[in-house]
């Protein structure tokens, strides 16, 4: 790979970064943590080791068996599921962390509820996952080419949630404290291929189930390639891309945490503090 | 065959994906059976398969 516009040489290695820097900020000590997505076997030891839980569950979307596990965790506690139906007991962690995994996710507002449930009061949820300005390039690319040869277009690019409408659906979900910031991380690509290999290796190749197969031809890509050279190329005559990482914080409610006070039930006025006029409009 | 047997932990924390309902848990088969929801999850050196997918109607007999 050539060209990498940013110090990190891997838009996983960065998003995961996101995620634990998130968790370092957090100065309350947890007991028992879930951590599920991709590639979690790393995380899991580290949260053992450096913060001193006593039990980290792993959990999985794949089958075992699949060829998505390379790295076979040395946590015990492993459990393949789905986060649309998630197995687990209500308020039974203090800490939920998932990782690259919700932007798959059907049913985005039933996974959030189901993994808030399984949150004890004041337990956090952490999650981190790819956004709507995601492979923008490729997608604007691949819908003119399509368009220019067929007169119609496939969903070939995964759809992927705005930031706003992750942060409502935190809140939705019932989550406390709720925040959703988002990072853009441009990469550069010598060629459309080499953008799909790296989009493999990550794991991340289309999701939408409904898509016509078999009618990706050559030519497609040939002129998607052509329309991507000239929109959004960098200065080297490469291809940008664009990959926003969504990074979700929430906290399962509780009594002991921050709360707005109910409209009305001030003691003291504004303008007071300001040391102004009140006027009405 | 060696099966490896579910983490204790495991069970403690476990419910039907599905029903939410709790588990019954069948070591001689390692399979755990929601009677709820009528289906059984196959574990697989010690990782439980909680895929409502992948799981097996459970018998009527």
């Amino acid at each position: 790979m050539i060209g990498v516009t940013d110090p990190f040489t891997d838009i996983r290695t960065y998003a995961d970064a996101q995620l634990i820097d998130r968790l370092l900020d957090v100065t309350r000590s947890f007991k028992s943590a879930l951590v599920c997505g991709a590639e979690t076997s790393h995380l899991a030891q580290d949260l053992l080791k450096k913060h001193n839980l006593d039990t980290v569950f792993e959990g999985e979307f794949s089958d075992p068996d699949g060829p998505a596990n390379g790295a076979v965790s040395k946590v015990n506690n492993r459990i393949i599921y789905d986060d649309e139906w998630v197995p687990f007991k209500n308020e039974i962690f203090d800490l939920v962390i998932s990782m690259r995994a919700l932007h798959w996710v059907n049913d985005l507002p039933g996974a959030l509820i189901q993994l808030r449930r399984c949150l004890e009061p004041d337990g956090l949820f952490l999650a981190s996952l790819y956004g709507g300005q995601t492979l923008h390039e490729l997608r604007e690319s691949l819908i003119e080419a399509e368009t220019q040869l067929r007169g119609g277009i496939a969903p070939r690019v995964s759809p992927f949630v705005d930031v706003r409408d992750a942060g409502n659906l935190l809140v939705r979900a019932g989550f406390a404290l709720p925040v959703a910031d988002s990072d853009t991380v441009a990469r550069e690509y010598i060629s459309l291929p080499e953008l799909f290999d790296d989009l493999k290796n990550m794991g991340e190749t289309n999701a939408v189930r409904e898509r016509p197969h078999g009618l990706a031809t050559a030519r497609l890509f040939e002129i998607a390639e052509q329309i991507y050279k000239e929109r959004h190329s960098t200065k080297t005559g490469h291809l940008k891309a664009t990959f926003e990482i969504i990074t979700l914080t929430g906290w399962s409610p509780s009594e002991s945490q921050q709360k707005p006070l109910a409209p009305g039930s001030a003691k003291q006025r504004l303008s007071d503090a300001l040391d102004t006029e009140e006027k009405l409009f | 065959m060696t099966a490896t047997n579910i983490d204790p932990k495991l069970l403690q924390i476990l419910v039907c994906p599905v029903t939410k309902g709790p588990l019954e848990y069948d070591k001689e088969k390692q399979e755990l059976i929601s009677k709820q929801a009528g289906l059984v999850f196959s574990v697989r050196d010690g990782i439980p398969i909680m895929l409502p997918d992948e799981a097996r109607k459970l018998d009527d007999v």
